[in-house]
């Protein structure tokens, strides 16, 4: 009887332990983790996620917002405002694009970036508003599509 | 060539009317919040807000994502999306309103009060903040700082953790325009 207790007190403290180092301490770490070898959850191009937003933003909300994504796109602006680091991908519809905040551990690849140039970029959907938000972006300079 | 005359008049006109579109966006706004408490000190940040000036109303749009603020902790994050905002629930925060006694015609420095409706959480609010404008080489930078009370906008934050979220937190922010392209 004693030595089952025994048992039964082990297995709760390793479940305890185990929890706690997947669901608890992942909170109290920063939350400026590195993507790059994350898988994506969904991959597309910039036209299909502005369209899919213009649509109906409550679906594509659902579909893309709080995902991991991979978008294909058309480098349309580089700025350093704010000393963030900030990608703006083209759409076909002029008014609206795709607003990916790179993180900063992508500076060299940053470097070699120029306008026009094709990029696929993952990160975090966040939503939209007049272009959809990606955080944390990693950048692939040579999409082979 | 008198037929034609009147015609070409009336393309420049067009023209004119169609560049004398006064309306000036910022893509990349930024908006920061302070909760500073004795057990501990919660900043978060937003680098994509979206803001459009209308030169000729006078008036001034403010859109953000919740889920778009970046904390220090993930922890922080979780709490402030899921639990006080619901940012499920209302994904935006938006502002609306105009710019009192705003001059376009100055290159100089003034400072205004931005009269309008602040909606958080589900909850709209009338409120006045003061705001410094300034032109930079013809490009206005609106800037300024306001505090919000946490229980206006019916935000609930359970007994446990009162101690470590302020009641009052206190909000910067700041815009760069640039011309709205069409």
């Amino acid at each position: 009887m004693k030595r089952k207790n025994i048992i039964l007190l082990i297995i709760v403290v390793v479940l305890i332990l185990i929890n706690v180092n997947h669901y608890v301490l992942p909170a109290f770490k920063n939350s400026d983790k590195n993507l790059e070898n994350e898988v994506a959850e969904l991959t597309l191009n910039a036209n299909e996620l502005v369209d899919t937003y213009l649509l109906n933003e409550e679906s594509a909300t659902d579909k893309y917002s709080g995902k991991i994504i991979e978008v294909t796109g058309f480098v349309k602006e580089i700025t350093h405002l704010n000393n963030r680091i900030t990608v703006i991908l083209n759409s076909k519809n002029e008014n609206f694009g795709v607003i990916c905040d790179i993180n900063t551990n992508q500076n060299e690849k940053i470097e070699q970036l120029k306008k026009h140039q094709k990029i696929r970029v993952k990160g975090i959907c966040k939503g939209f508003l007049k272009d959809v938000i990606i955080l944390n972006c990693s950048i692939d300079l040579t999409p082979n599509e | 060539m008198n037929k034609i005359l009147p015609f070409f008049l009336l393309f420049t006109f067009l023209s004119n009317f169609d560049t004398e579109d006064n309306l000036l966006i910022a893509r990349q706004g930024q908006i920061s919040f302070f909760s500073y408490t004795s057990v501990e000190n919660i900043e978060a940040k937003n680098n994509q807000v979206l803001s459009i000036l209308d030169l000729d109303k006078k008036e001034i749009a403010i859109s953000m994502l919740m889920r778009a603020f970046v904390f220090k902790k993930d922890l922080m994050y979780e709490h402030f999306n899921e639990s006080y905002i619901e940012s499920d629930m209302y994904p935006k925060a938006n502002f609306e309103g105009e710019i009192i006694d705003f001059d376009t015609t100055t290159k100089e420095n003034q400072t205004r009060i931005a009269k309008g409706k602040l909606t958080i959480h589900g909850i709209t609010k009338e409120i006045e903040i003061k705001t410094t404008i300034e032109n930079i080489n013809n490009n206005y930078v609106i800037s300024g700082e306001f505090d919000v009370t946490v229980k206006d906008f019916q935000i609930k934050i359970p007994p446990i953790l009162s101690s470590n979220i302020a009641k009052i937190i206190s909000i910067k922010f700041n815009f760069q325009y640039q011309p709205y392209e069409e």
